[in-house]
């Protein structure tokens, strides 16, 4: 049997290795710190059981399911621009659509500079067109601050009436509202690295007219 | 094991394992047979059929309330996150694809609702559960170190609290805990190993190794 000093305890502990656990039984039977450190680690896993907490809610199901049968009945589903386990949907098609912007971009460059042949894909001339002249972008670019300030106009409204109620169609649109906010914020990064992409700016207005909506619903809500 | 048999108690073997794989349920998509209650619950969940969220909820709900609670500290907000968590489910589930198993999906939700919770600010970690609300004591209650080790974990860090939790109280396996919080499953075995390490330093420092040699 190996030779077992104080400081492989930690070591013991962390790999479990039988051989290693012997020799530690072994140590501890003499050293009473190390006895002691070990029946605290074991009894850390006894006492973890005992944790687990239980009580009764028999109001819990009934408010799940009138907030579940209130989302089926919503005439428009809320709609998330993450998965619920955190990940991000909208961001692949984002990025292979701003993909597919770029490498049709790239082709017709490469058409354009070799002999001014007849482009391979007829289309291409098109992405031209998709892609903003600088002014067009002066023009989307003021709207946009305008649009949202008037959305930003209407948040301010809301917001005492988000604070104040409580129910679970309030946290709902909160909650939706929070993750608007968290993909505009997204969406406005990417723009910023690539201010001619029409796709991400489409994609930008969906979700201020999705944040409007929200908004606006809300504001029914609390005057129902 | 039957799904109703997940709040069935304290005990690990008694915990509904969360055992229903991708590959499984890959394999329950082709297999001609009856299809399983769980397979029904997938199927009844992503087709947004209510009752299946109902046993959803028997099934799991005690164990998710319980994760909860011991997440966030109090028992207003641990129903809050599991109903948070429901309407998540509900969402997304018409998405489920089985790329993980659906319950472990179902309790991923959860604790992302419960990391959620914590960012905006309203809940309060370090809170125990006693100090907030008067819950019946759970087995094994009487176990001297239990006050204690509830204190130390309130001041882990939030992964490490999870793992410990999963692992320790619920009895997940380091597979499943992987997949809950989307990390390989040995750095699940790490995180329980310094999680352990750090509670027991705690514990050392707080006298509790005396008091449990005095027991």
């Amino acid at each position: 049997m190996r030779t077992f000093e104080c400081s492989d305890l930690q070591e013991a502990l962390r790999s479990r290795e039988p051989e290693l656990l012997d020799a530690l039984d072994v140590h501890a039977a003499s050293c009473p710190r190390c006895r002691e450190q070990h029946a605290l680690w074991t009894a850390i896993s006894d006492a973890a059981p005992s944790l687990r907490k239980e009580w009764e809610t028999p109001r819990l199901w009934p408010h799940i399911r009138q907030a579940l049968v209130r989302e089926e009945s919503s005439p428009r589903r809320l709609w998330s621009f993450r998965s619920a386990s955190g990940g991000r949907s909208w961001v692949p098609a984002a990025a292979a659509a701003a993909l597919f912007v770029v490498a049709a971009a790239g082709l017709w460059v490469f058409q354009a500079g070799s002999g001014g042949r007849e482009p391979l894909v007829a289309g291409a001339w098109r992405y031209q067109d998709a892609l903003m002249t600088e002014q067009a972008l002066d023009d989307v670019q003021r709207r946009e601050t305008d649009y949202l300030q008037s959305i930003e106009r209407l948040s301010r409204l809301v917001e005492p009436r988000l604070r104040q109620a409580e129910t679970p169609l309030v946290a709902s649109y909160r909650e939706k509202l929070l993750l608007l906010d968290g993909a505009i914020t997204e969406i406005r990064t990417e723009i910023e690295r690539n201010q001619y992409n029409t796709h991400l700016r489409r994609e930008l207005l969906a979700m201020y007219d999705e944040k409007q909506r929200t908004l606006q619903d809300l504001m029914k809500e609390a005057q129902s | 094991m039957a799904i109703g048999n997940a709040a069935a108690g304290l005990r690990r073997e008694n915990l509904l394992p969360i055992s229903l794989t991708a590959k499984e349920i890959s394999l329950a998509e082709t297999d001609t047979g009856p299809p399983t209650a769980e397979e029904e619950l997938v199927e009844g969940c992503r087709t947004g059929n209510i009752e299946a969220f109902e046993r959803l909820y028997e099934a799991h709900g005690p164990r998710m309330k319980s994760i909860a609670m011991n997440l966030l500290g109090n028992a207003a907000d641990a129903e809050d996150a599991v109903q948070e968590a429901f309407l998540k489910i509900y969402r997304a589930a018409r998405g489920f694809r089985g790329q993980s198993a659906f319950t472990t999906w179902v309790y991923r939700v959860l604790v992302n609702t419960c990391y959620d919770l914590m960012r905006r600010g309203r809940r309060r970690p370090e809170m125990v559960a006693s100090d907030a609300v008067e819950l019946p004591p759970a087995r094994g209650a009487d176990h001297p170190l239990r006050l204690s080790l509830e204190q130390c974990l309130g001041r882990l860090r939030p992964r490490h609290r999870s793992v410990f939790l999963l692992f320790e109280v619920e009895g997940f396996s380091h597979r499943e805990i992987g997949e809950i919080l989307d990390v390989p499953e040995g750095t699940s075995k790490t995180l329980l190993f310094t999680a352990k390490r750090e509670l027991q330093g705690m514990l050392w420092t707080g006298g509790a190794a005396a008091r449990l040699s005095a027991s």
